[in-house]
């Protein structure tokens, strides 16, 4: 049986216990919604300025904090170990626990669009490129979030370790501020965060426009910074997951 | 590694900082057997099973297991072995059914295999009843039961039961046991620690005793306690109380006295020597022996003796 098949056992059986839950399935659709629904309120000609930002933050927040959540409530309950105790890989289970987050964060996020297109008119200039950034960003966000959980048991470490970068990174990626507002220093930075690439290729998707003179950039960056994130998962699951 | 062995360790050396857990172990289980390693708290049997099924690295030394090295093969390894931890670690919310059936996925059953398979397990550990209800709803007796019964979903050469028994009643515990046995009649090859050495004496065909990490003692069950004590038990019933201390003046041979239910159980140094002179003694001082035999140590002494010795610093590896 090969690792993929594997890997999606692992997803079914976690989108079974964990993603499914209408608590979850409700906080990941109702914050943002509700976010954007005073955007519009406030102001409906401007709303699809910050509409790629709060698609891009409900995806970093819930991916990372699903899969944290997940991997050390399963620390705790030993079914982590059981599961390294089956005959998988790693890999297999990072893969596995990695498109269970991602499915959830890929979901809610597909929903919330829809939501905005049928609901609010939102236009779709580039949905291939919408659909790039969602997934990309979806599986990228869900990586970091088991790479800092699976070094400790509680959750509220996981999300502490986790806020010292979400928020941080939330100024200066284009969620709240355009790139090019940006103070010059900041923009390096803002260039190594997932979250800025993963906001301005919705915005290509939405509007047709970014920051970045092809839509190809941001796809391949994502890509490479998904790259990077699987052999560190797999670099901490090695060193933690048995702790 | 020889074929009739399961388990094949050779100077295996597990270090937690300074504190050395493992130290030099040697040992092999042979296919087929229930294999007892004992040890008080702190010994290193937990961290020795945790490196035979993967969890853990090893910082020196050989460990095979089912044919395979765990830290170049671990998944040919997991595939081969069931392993019940010391916590029961199935899914709390999912069914008993579904658990085993999950676990038949992640061991590469095929579809139509893993719903007969469960249902086989959650009858031979009597849970068909309970297929249908959360693990994390299950008393502790029962959760013991189907964490057994996941550990042998995709029939394993070899299983390791980390004090299966450990806060179990009586009535429950005693049914484990008899399906401990049951497994290892199937042809599974049990590796068992327990700190009740009963369980382990009734259970095992081999033991190693450990203790700080070091392998004080290996071998057969019954052997051991000669082998630790150095005395064997003389069991005498008598026809009426006897004045223990005028009976130990008069046999030297005798080492200790202790008494169960008006049968007096002798640890002596020497059983025809000490047989001879209780006889004497009795005849000598108007007492009828109803009964007498001999009998091995129990296991529990032979540990006593062994965790005696071994704070004495005298080892009695074997």
């Amino acid at each position: 049986m090969s690792r993929i098949v594997r890997a999606l056992f692992i997803s079914r059986k976690d989108v079974e216990s964990y993603y499914s839950k209408p608590p979850l399935v409700t906080w990941g659709l109702l914050f943002p919604a509700v976010l954007m629904l005073a955007m519009y309120v406030k102001n409906p000609d401007t709303y699809l300025v910050v509409a790629p930002g709060i698609i891009g933050m409900t995806l970093l927040f819930g991916n990372t904090s699903m899969a944290a959540i997940v991997i050390t409530w399963e620390k705790r309950s030993g079914t982590l170990q059981r599961l390294i105790l089956a005959p998988v890989t790693h890999q297999t289970i990072i893969l596995g626990k990695a498109i269970s987050a991602a499915a959830y964060g890929v979901a809610t996020s597909t929903v919330l669009t829809l939501g905005l297109v049928l609901l609010l008119k939102m236009p779709m200039a580039a949905p291939l490129f919408f659909a790039a950034g969602i997934i990309l960003g979806a599986a990228t966000f869900a990586l970091l979030g088991l790479i800092i959980a699976v070094r400790v048991r509680e959750v509220f470490e996981a999300m502490t370790l986790l806020n010292f970068f979400r928020f941080p990174i939330l100024f200066i990626s284009g969620v709240f501020m355009p790139l090019d507002i940006l103070p010059a220093w900041a923009r390096p930075i803002a260039m190594i965060s997932p979250l800025t690439h993963a906001v301005e290729l919705l915005r290509f998707g939405i509007s047709g426009q970014s920051w970045f003179p092809s839509p190809w950039i941001p796809v391949l960056v994502l890509a490479a910074m998904l790259t990077v994130s699987w052999l560190a998962a797999g670099a901490a699951f090695r060193r933690h997951a048995n702790q | 590694m020889s074929a009739e062995n399961v388990i094949e360790v050779r100077g295996l050396v597990r270090r937690y900082g300074d504190l050395v857990a493992l130290d030099r172990v040697d040992f092999t289980v042979r296919r087929g057997e229930t294999f007892a390693y004992l040890g008080p708290n702190g010994a290193g049997k937990t961290t020795t099973i945790n490196i035979l099924a993967g969890l853990l690295h090893r910082d020196a030394g050989r460990v095979n297991v089912c044919g395979f090295d765990i830290e170049h093969e671990p998944v040919a390894v997991k595939q081969r072995i069931g392993v019940v931890p010391e916590e029961s670690n199935l899914y709390p919310e999912l069914t008993c059914r579904r658990n085993l059936e999950y676990l038949g996925q992640l061991y590469g059953l095929g579809r139509s295999e893993r719903p007969k398979r469960s249902g086989e397990l959650l009858e031979t550990f009597d849970l068909t009843e309970k297929a249908s209800v959360r693990f994390g709803a299950l008393s502790r007796g029962l959760k013991r039961r189907l964490t057994i019964a996941a550990a042998l979903v995709h029939n394993p050469e070899l299983i390791f039961l980390d004090e299966p028994t450990a806060g179990l009643d009586v009535p429950s515990a005693r049914a484990l046991r008899k399906l401990i046995q049951n497994i290892n009649r199937r042809g599974t090859t049990v590796f068992l620690t327990t700190h009740n050495l009963a369980e382990a004496e009734a259970l095992s065909d081999r033991v190693l005793i450990l203790i700080k990490g070091k392998v004080v003692t290996e071998g057969a069950t019954d052997e051991i306690g000669r082998q630790a004590t150095g005395a064997e038990i003389l069991s005498v019933v008598f026809s009426a109380n006897v004045p223990v201390e005028a009976l130990r003046a008069a046999c030297p041979a005798v080492v200790s006295a202790d008494i169960t239910d008006e049968k007096w159980r002798f640890e002596v140094a020497n059983v025809h020597q000490a047989t001879a002179q209780i006889v004497a003694w009795a005849e000598k001082s108007g007492f009828t022996i109803l009964e007498i035999s001999t009998e091995a140590p129990i296991l529990e002494e032979a540990f006593m003796t062994i965790i005696k010795n071994s704070s004495a610093g005298s080892e009695v590896r074997r």
